[in-house]
This record gives C-alpha cells, structure tokens and sequence, in this order.
C-alpha cells in the first residue's frame, strides 16, 4: 500500500466572482507522476495554485501528508520543505543582482528565522549537486538576468531538486526546453519518481507525453471530466468531451501522418 | 609653502571640532542612519517602494506638526504616527489595486498641505519649518543616538534572520508563497521597520533628503555588485561611507551636514556609473 501524498476532497475555487475549479476530487500516491490535462482556462494552473495555498479556496478540502492545509494557506514547515513547486511563467525583476547559486541555495534553506551562514558547506555541496544533475554547473555564478528561458528552466528545477522532497509540482515545466532538454527533463522525472519515491503533479499540453510517461491523467475543465490510467482518459471520446470533437479529429489525421 | 600651512591649520581645524561632543554625536548618528537606510534600502528600491521613503519622510512631517499643535514632544509622536501610517499606505495599496508611485504621490503631496496648514495654526514653531524639511544633524542629541542604535540593531537582526525569506519575496512572490511564507506579514514588519528608520533619521535629515539615504547608496551598490549577499552588504557600507566623508565635507568647508551627505552619496553613485572596473553588472 502506498502512502497518500496528496489528498484533494471537493476543491472548489473561485476567481473574482467566477467559478474556476468545481468541486473536484482526486489522490495522489507517492512514487506516482499525475497529469493534468484539459483546455485553456481549464482551471489547471488555477487548481494548483489553490493546493499549493497560493490562492485561496472557497470550499473543499487539501490534505498534504497527512496535514490540512488552513484556510488561510498555512502548513507546518517540515510539510513545507518537502514540496518543491514550479511556477509556468517565472517573471522576475531581470535588474535584480542574483546568481544562479543564489537561487538555487533559497530552495535548500528552511525559511523560518536563521543566521545566513547556517549550513555553510552542506548547503554548496546540495547546490552544486542540484546544477550537476540539471546539467547547468557552468552557469553556477552566472547572474539571472543573463540566463535564456531553457537555461531558467533548468536553474529553477535545481531550485526544486536541491533537497529531496516528497511532492513536486509542476506548471508545463518543459515549456521552453529544446527536444534533447526535454527528454532529459522526463528521464530526470521518472529517476525522481522511481528511485526516490517522489509524487508528481503535472500540467500538460503535450499528451504524447503524458501518455508516454505519466501513471494516472486527470482531464479537467473546470469540473473534473474524467481520472484514470492515460489510455483510458486519453481516449478519443474522452477527449473530445474536453476539448471538442474538431481537436480529436484534427490530433487523429495528425498521428495517422 | 603657504598652501601647505593651510592646509594643516584646516585640518586642524576639523580635527578639533571632531573633539566636540556634538561633532562626534553627528558623526554617529550620520554612521547609524547610513548604515540602517543601506541595508533597508536595498530591499526598498528593489521592491519598487523608493518613492515610499518620501513619502514616510512627508507623512512624519505631518506627524511632527499635529504633535507642536497638541503641545506634545515631537520625537515620541512621530516614531508611532509613522508605523502606523506605513500600515495604513500599505492596506491602501493592497485594497485599492492603483499603481503604487501614483498613490503614494497622492499621500505625500496631501500629507504635506495638511502639515502645512497645521503649522500654519501654531504659529511660531520654534525648530522651524526649515529645520524639519532639511534636518539638522548637529542637534543629534544622545537619547536620538540610543534611538537609532536600537533601531540599527533591530534592521540588522530581522534582515540578518530572514534574509533567505526576503530574498525570495523579492525574487518572486508566488514562489515564496508556495513555500509558506506569509507574505503580508513580511511586508508589513519590513514596511514598519523601514517607517521607523524614517521617523528616526527626520531630526537629523529633514524630511526632503531622508529617501536619498535610502535609494542612492543601494542604487550605487547594485551597479558595483553580481551577487545579493555583496549588494546588499556593499549598501549599508556605502550608506556609512558617504556619511563619514559627508561630515568631513561638512567641517572642512562648511556646509550644511545632511546636503553634504547626500552630494557624497551622488558622487559614489556618479563613480559607479562612470569607472567601468566598478561595473560588475551589465
């Protein structure tokens, strides 16, 4: 029996007055990668950021490890520390002085009150494994501002990896990697998820993918349509109840070429 | 020969008036406010709140006026009057959704009539108005310096214990979110901190230069610097540095303290534009 990471019971949210998400319901077992599916303005982005405490929720209920997130968003901080989350689109202030090796240490440190030089070694050797395993160690002292989009991907995801962690939760994370880049990213996934028993959680346009190396799809469109193993979310009736028949038939003609 | 007379007897000159006890407390009060407005400063510019020190500055002016009006002691009116009015901007911020230079535009011109008008009923104020717009540093009393040294202490024992929290906050707020940071709370204690450093260093540099020793010094470390923790540390020693250099200018030609201080601050910044061996950053 594997231990539930991530309980979601009912989760309704709104954004302003319009009801994004609708009472959806799933679970998430360790060392078990999730994706979510569904159209633009589906609510995926939406239903993270309300697991996460971003944003708040109107009804429903989040349980991480065994902790309920408040209402307020408040989790204990060791339940913190084992979630590592990947944000879609990372805007930043490009005239902020940061190195890489700057960022990717905020991922190690627990945020509560400490002295900066606390961790000192232990802290550089995690940083410098992170980069390694992302493949980005020349960029160690490189300031952000002069980082291209993969090349932030990439730093960010070593801001993820710098600690191991039990949930990682991801916003279209490839979104902006080169092909070699993105099959490195997904093999890094799946040693992640196999190797230490990380849970997954991950927004996805990309359903070849998705059906290639995700365990369990939840396809949403503000409610949930459907969950289940990719072969039988992906379907093409499935889909075409979530994102209208004309896309099944045009991704059909497509695979069959 | 006659210019090298000269010379020694200015330095002399300063040398001595450095033995006066109200030198050495403008010395140190000037270090103190350098010190507290760098390292704040260095979070303010980059969260894009420089125009708030101005309007703290504007605001303790108000503060300042009500306490003559009422017949109360100014310096214990204006430290409360401006946490809470940093509180106060910061809900209107957050609840009122317009663009933060525009509204702190409103409150710092409209902090500034009402504070006129209220000098206007007391009359003869006897600090004077000139006092309070451009400071005199050589009033520093020795309760002003306790003041500011238990303040410098607190800016450097909250930046120094959460100083990864605010580096992320600064970075990317959702990011911090997800880690479980209260974001409103930190905003709060730093806006208050950064309120109470206004209110403290007014007597001393008037309300009309109390934001440039919070923008300048950190405006001319992130042209010298790559990484935070260096940028961050090289404010608050730039902020000290101009005020030492500052006072000296001062004493040797004798100027008004607080401009003096501040042409230092725009003299390093100028340095750092100008030597590119200085320029770390691109």
């Amino acid at each position: 029996m594997r231990e539930t990471v991530l309980a979601v019971e009912g989760l309704t949210v709104y954004r302003g007055t319009y009801e994004a998400v609708q009472d959806v319901s799933f679970s998430l077992e360790q060392g078990t990668d999730m994706a979510i599916v569904g159209p633009n303005g589906a609510g995926k982005s939406t239903l993270i950021q309300a697991v996460l405490g971003i944003l708040p929720r109107q009804s429903g209920e989040v349980t991480i490890l065994g902790q309920s997130l408040s209402r307020s968003g408040v989790l204990p901080m060791p339940v913190r520390q084992q979630i590592a989350y990947l944000p879609q689109n990372f805007l930043f202030d490009r005239r902020l002085p940061m190195t890489v090796a700057e960022l990717v240490g905020l991922g190690w440190d627990q945020l509560g009150l400490s002295l900066p030089w606390v961790g000192g070694r232990a802290r550089r050797l995690a940083i410098r494994q992170a980069l390694v395993q992302v493949d980005a160690t020349h960029l160690m002292h490189q300031p952000l501002s002069g980082l291209s989009g993969g090349e932030t991907k990439r730093v960010l995801l070593a801001y993820c990896l710098v600690r191991p962690r039990r949930l990682l939760i991801l916003d279209e994370a490839p979104a902006g990697l080169d092909i070699r880049n993105e099959s490195d990213f997904y093999e890094l996934l799946h040693a992640l998820k196999q190797e230490q028993g990380w849970a997954i959680l991950q927004i996805s346009h990309d359903l070849e993918m998705v059906r290639k190396t995700c365990d369990r799809v939840l396809c949403l469109n503000r409610r949930l349509l459907c969950q289940g193993g990719p072969d039988l979310v992906l379907s093409p009736d499935n889909l075409a109840t979530a994102y209208g028949s004309e896309f099944v038939r045009y991704r059909h003609q497509h695979s069959e070429n | 020969m006659l210019i090298g007379e000269e010379l020694s007897a200015e330095i002399t000159r300063v040398v001595e008036l450095f033995q006066y006890p109200f030198m050495q407390r403008a010395l140190l009060g000037g270090i103190f406010t350098g010190l507290m407005g760098g390292l704040l400063g260095s979070f303010t510019i980059l969260r894009q709140l420089s125009f708030f020190s101005d309007a703290l500055g504007h605001s303790a002016l108000l503060g300042i006026s009500l306490a003559v009006l009422l017949g109360l002691n100014p310096t214990v009116i204006v430290l409360p009057f401006a946490a809470l009015f940093g509180l106060g901007v910061t809900y209107l911020l957050e609840k009122t959704n317009l663009w933060t230079d525009a509204l702190l535009n409103i409150i710092y011109s409209s902090s500034l009539a009402l504070a006129v008008i209220t000098l206007s009923f007391v009359g003869q104020y006897k600090g004077g108005l000139n006092n309070l717009l451009f400071g005199d540093i050589l009033a520093v009393r020795a309760v002003d310096l306790w003041l500011s040294s238990i303040l410098l202490l607190a800016c450097i024992l909250f930046v120094g214990l959460t100083l990864r929290t605010q580096m992320l906050l600064t970075l990317h707020e959702p990011l911090a979110k997800a880690r479980g940071v209260s974001v409103s709370a930190q905003r709060s204690a730093f806006i208050v901190l950064l309120s109470l450093v206004v209110g403290v260093s007014i007597k001393a540099i008037g309300v009309l230069l109390v934001s440039a020793f919070v923008v300048i010094p950190a405006c001319a470390a992130r042209l010298m610097s790559q990484t935070f923790t260096h940028y961050m540390l090289l404010s608050a020693g730039l902020g000290a540095l101009s005020a030492i250099f500052g006072m000296l200018l001062s004493a040797l030609f004798n100027l008004p303290s607080g401009p003096s201080i501040v042409v230092v601050q725009l003299a390093l910044f100028l340095a750092a534009i100008a030597v590119p061996r200085f320029q770390a950053a691109r």
